[in-house]
């Protein structure tokens, strides 16, 4: 099976030193290989940004589609060969911004893949303007004058939207973030990771030290119960940070909000996906039966 | 008035307000007068909504094979008095308007020395059989019984249609039928128009252009179909999910046509044989995704069924107005074919070769069609279903990459942008072992990576690479056809694309008996232009002509531009309404006498 060293490719990345993707990258990396999955065994996808740099970084079965698209891409994949797992990375203007629709519609329809998001809550490749979860009033240069929206809330959103798995991970702590990665997975349905990986040159704010003084995992409460899609649209409505608020005033929670154990994923509704659907291209198929209606 | 043709048939047409099933009950007649031997073409005309509003259906009915619509009228089912307003001008002398006196008044219209009336007690009667709704079934057993033909074939073709419903309702409706039947038989036999059975045809389809695409997909082993309704393209979607799971397709309806063509890309991935479809304007969401199935060189099958633009136009007319929008559709520079069917018969044979031509070619194939296409049904012999054959180019599914040393680079990796001769390269699908590869919509080296493909004599030998395909496809694609006397031989040399196809083929016909010879080519494969073909044509004809559905003459400009040629005359239209026979006919004649 695929070690770490076999999944990526002799080639520097080119993040900025620092950059969360860093973590991130070494954290899939990691669970890769612990998962035993052969590169035949799974497809990825990247949208457009600096985490879809990451394309390059990896050996695998990939595909690097456009900027917002990556979750349909990745649902063409999925929903035509049964064999794949399916990994999607994306960012937050990527995912949550002009893919937002892709999102809504992907987290609704549980298709069995696993949806990470790399949220560094600006615009990297592009110089640093805001993005869909940039907080409220933040400076940029699309935003001189401050964030007038509120941030996108995607653990939110997906957890209304019937979400079967959701989880938020940070960069900065990759042992955390590999055991999300490893029961996003496992899970049979959505799996959304939404991860806070911190820009170094842009975003001047929401800093790995910003976030380390605020993160706290939602495992480590005591009455915390992740099969309670109540509970988990309360504490993602906590999620909401301001500029200036204190450490101990704006606590974020990472870990799984919330899970199904059981879940009946799009997949599972096609019948008729029984094999790779390339199978059906072998021969002409035989119409005479239905041009008998005609 | 415009010129009958020439020859027996029947022309009906049924006209109300939207919501009446208008366009079943035609289909209805349609399909008895096929079971009866005969041919038909149908014609549906109506407006962007789902009730009141005015629809018509028009049904053309000849013992010979036709082509397209006419503007002729012999019968007209006025549901409703509008329709009396608006088509009385399309009935032929001596034709008859049914219509219900409780519901259309006789005021400003009758008496008519020039069109026969026959007030029938439609909704009366539809009542009586079981519903109002069945009006149109009673109008129909009225017509049938005026043009004397037997009514068992539209009481057959009424049981077929409501089979999958309550035994009564087909009852109900063939109830109906003789009610009306009846009731004309018994007053007056002296009307006589049309057609008769032909008893010992061989077996027909009736068919529209999107069922034919459909099946024609079918037949070439889609594996997935994803769509956005828009119209004329949605029936594909109906057609195909009706047969999701027992032709074993994946059919998605998505959030949009963004969705749709990048999930068709993705799917391409995996090696299925892929394929969505819109009009102009979901084609639109979806061109960045066509481009990446450029780059990526990706085996995609994109139906785009054009109408009226531009944004959302006239949704349900039809216009041939998106040629060169197609052909350029997408940022960059990447090889693509267009085909466009000029019928239900092209129609189906052009998107099982659309399947074929993508996969050897690895690079998106357009089916160009419109509403004509689309929403009209027209008999047409059986399909050749043993002419389908499936050619997936240079692929590998299964087995392990190493068996393929000619794809490897340094080191063993697979390469699956290889820089080829004729710019294809051997695909070996995910799943297979070795077969890690990137497919991308960055520019790219060889295995697929970005980084390295930022330097000038890769994104050269990339750029090189995809473009030789097109000539390799120039070699592959369907050549134009040609119809009637050869361009030396013609008074006129007729030249167009697409459903233009019917009526100048229609038009040919009644040209014939007036001694004027014509010679018509269709360009087939709209792109890669068939620059030497439409040529030869031009330069070996006295007199040329292009006919096209559009007001800025598209295809007249690619021919000046691909061929350094022009033509001497040109018909346009461009009002929603597909050519007519009749303004072919004319403007041909005309044309000819210049000559």
């Amino acid at each position: 099976m695929p070690k770490v060293a076999d999944i990526e490719r002799a080639l520097e990345p080119t993040w900025c030193p620092g950059c969360g993707n860093h973590m991130m990258w070494k954290a899939l990396k990691e669970v890769l290989e612990e998962s035993g999955m052969d590169f035949e065994d799974y497809a990825m996808v990247w949208g457009i940004g600096c985490h879809g740099n990451g394309a390059d970084f990896y050996r695998s079965q990939g595909f690097h589609g456009l900027h917002g698209r990556a979750l349909p891409l990745a649902t063409g994949i999925a929903l035509t060969n049964p064999d794949l797992k399916v990994i999607v990375n994306m960012g937050d203007g990527d995912g949550y911004g002009i893919g937002g629709n892709h999102f809504i519609h992907s987290v609704r329809r549980n298709i069995d893949m696993v949806a990470i998001y790399h949220n560094n809550q600006i615009y990297g490749l592009t110089t640093g303007q805001a993005s869909p979860t940039s907080d409220q009033f933040m400076q940029t240069p699309s935003t001189p004058g401050g964030v007038v929206e509120e941030p996108v809330n995607p653990v939110g959103v997906a957890i209304a939207q019937g979400a079967t798995f959701v989880a938020r991970g940070f960069a900065g702590d990759t042992e955390h973030l590999k055991s999300l990665y490893r029961q996003a997975l496992d899970h049979h349905g959505f799996s959304l990771v939404d991860v806070y990986q911190p820009c170094v040159t842009w975003n001047k704010v929401n800093t790995f030290k910003w976030f380390r003084d605020r993160v706290y995992k939602l495992e480590e409460l005591e009455d915390y119960d992740p099969t309670s899609r109540t509970m988990a649209f309360e504490k993602s409505m906590s999620t909401f940070h301001e500029l200036t608020c204190a450490p101990d005033e704006c606590k974020i929670p990472i870990g799984v909000f919330y899970r199904e154990a059981e879940s009946f994923t799009y997949q599972d509704g096609l019948p008729q996906l029984d094999r790779p659907m390339w199978k059906h291209a072998e021969a002409p198929r035989d119409i005479s039966k239905i041009l008998e209606a005609y | 008035m415009p010129l009958p043709p020439k020859g027996s048939e029947l022309r009906i047409k049924i006209g109300g307000a939207a919501g009446l099933g208008i366009k079943a009950a035609g289909q209805t007649l349609a399909r008895s007068f096929v079971e009866a031997g005969l041919e038909v073409f149908d014609l549906s005309e109506y407006p962007s909504l789902i009730r009141g509003g005015h629809n018509t259906y028009t049904l053309r009915v000849s013992p010979r094979p036709i082509s397209s619509h006419v503007e002729t009228v012999d019968v007209l089912i006025a549901l409703d008095r509008e329709t009396v307003d608006a088509h009385l001008d399309e009935v032929i002398d001596g034709g008859a308007v049914i219509f219900d006196p409780d519901v259309t008044s006789t005021e400003g219209w009758l008496p008519s020395r020039r069109v026969r009336p026959v007030p029938v007690p439609l909704s009366k009667f539809a009542k009586e059989a079981g519903g109002p709704i069945m009006a149109n079934t009673v109008a129909l057993g009225a017509t049938l019984a005026l043009v004397h033909f037997p009514l068992m074939f539209l009481v057959d073709s009424l049981r077929e249609q409501f089979a999958h419903k309550k035994p009564e309702i087909a009852e109900q409706n063939a109830s109906a039928a003789s009610v009306g039947y009846g009731y004309i038989t018994k007053l007056a036999g002296d009307f006589w128009m049309g057609v008769e059975p032909i008893p010992g045809q061989p077996k027909r389809l009736l068919v529209d252009g999107n069922e034919a695409v459909g099946l024609g997909a079918l037949a070439a082993g889609i594996g997935f179909y994803a769509a956005y309704p828009m119209t004329p393209a949605s029936s594909i979607l109906h057609f195909m999910a009706a047969h999701e799971r027992d032709a074993g397709v994946v059919v998605k309806h998505t959030e949009d046509e963004i969705a749709a063509m990048n999930m068709v890309v993705g799917a391409a991935f995996t090696g299925t044989r892929a394929m969505c479809a819109s009009a102009g304007g979901g084609f639109a969401l979806m061109v960045e995704a066509f481009g990446m199935a450029g780059v990526s060189e990706s085996a995609v099958v994109v139906g785009v069924l054009t109408r009226p633009g531009p944004a959302t136009g006239l949704p349900t007319w039809t216009e041939q107005s998106d040629l060169r929008y197609v052909i350029h559709a997408a940022q960059g520079e990447f090889p693509r074919v267009v085909l466009a069917p000029g019928d239900r018969t092209d129609a189906f044979e052009l998107t099982w070769k659309a399947f074929n031509l993508a996969d050897q070619l690895q690079t998106p194939v357009i089916i160009l069609g419109d509403s004509y296409l689309s929403d009209n049904r027209q008999s047409v012999p059986a399909f050749d279903l043993d002419a389908v054959t499936i050619d997936r180019g240079k692929l590998v599914a299964e087995g392990d990459v190493a068996d393929h040393p000619e794809a490897l680079g340094d080191g063993g990796s697979y390469l699956r942008y290889k820089v080829t001769e004729d710019g294809v390269s051997l695909r070996v699908l995910p799943g297979v072992k070795g077969a890690q590869q990137l497919g991308n919509s960055y520019e790219h080296d060889e295995y697929g990576y970005g980084q390295r493909g930022e330097a000038a004599e890769v994104r050269i030998a990339q750029n090189e690479k995809r473009m030789r395909k097109l000539d390799l496809a120039r070699t592959l694609v369907p050549t134009p056809a040609a119809f009637g006397v050869t361009p030396a031989e013609a008074d006129v040399a007729v030249l167009f694309f697409g459903t233009t196809k019917g009526p100048v083929l229609e038009a040919m016909r009644w040209l014939e008996p007036d001694g004027v010879k014509v010679a018509a080519m269709q360009v087939v494969t709209v792109w890669p232009f068939p620059a030497d073909e439409v040529r030869a044509f031009i330069g070996a004809a006295r007199r040329t002509i292009i006919i096209e559905g559009n007001i800025t003459g598209q295809l007249r400009g690619l021919v000046r531009e691909q061929c350094l040629v022009d033509v001497d005359d040109e018909l346009h239209r461009y009002d929603g309404r597909p050519f007519s026979p009749e303004m072919i006919y004319a403007k041909l004649t005309e044309v000819a006498h210049d000559a």
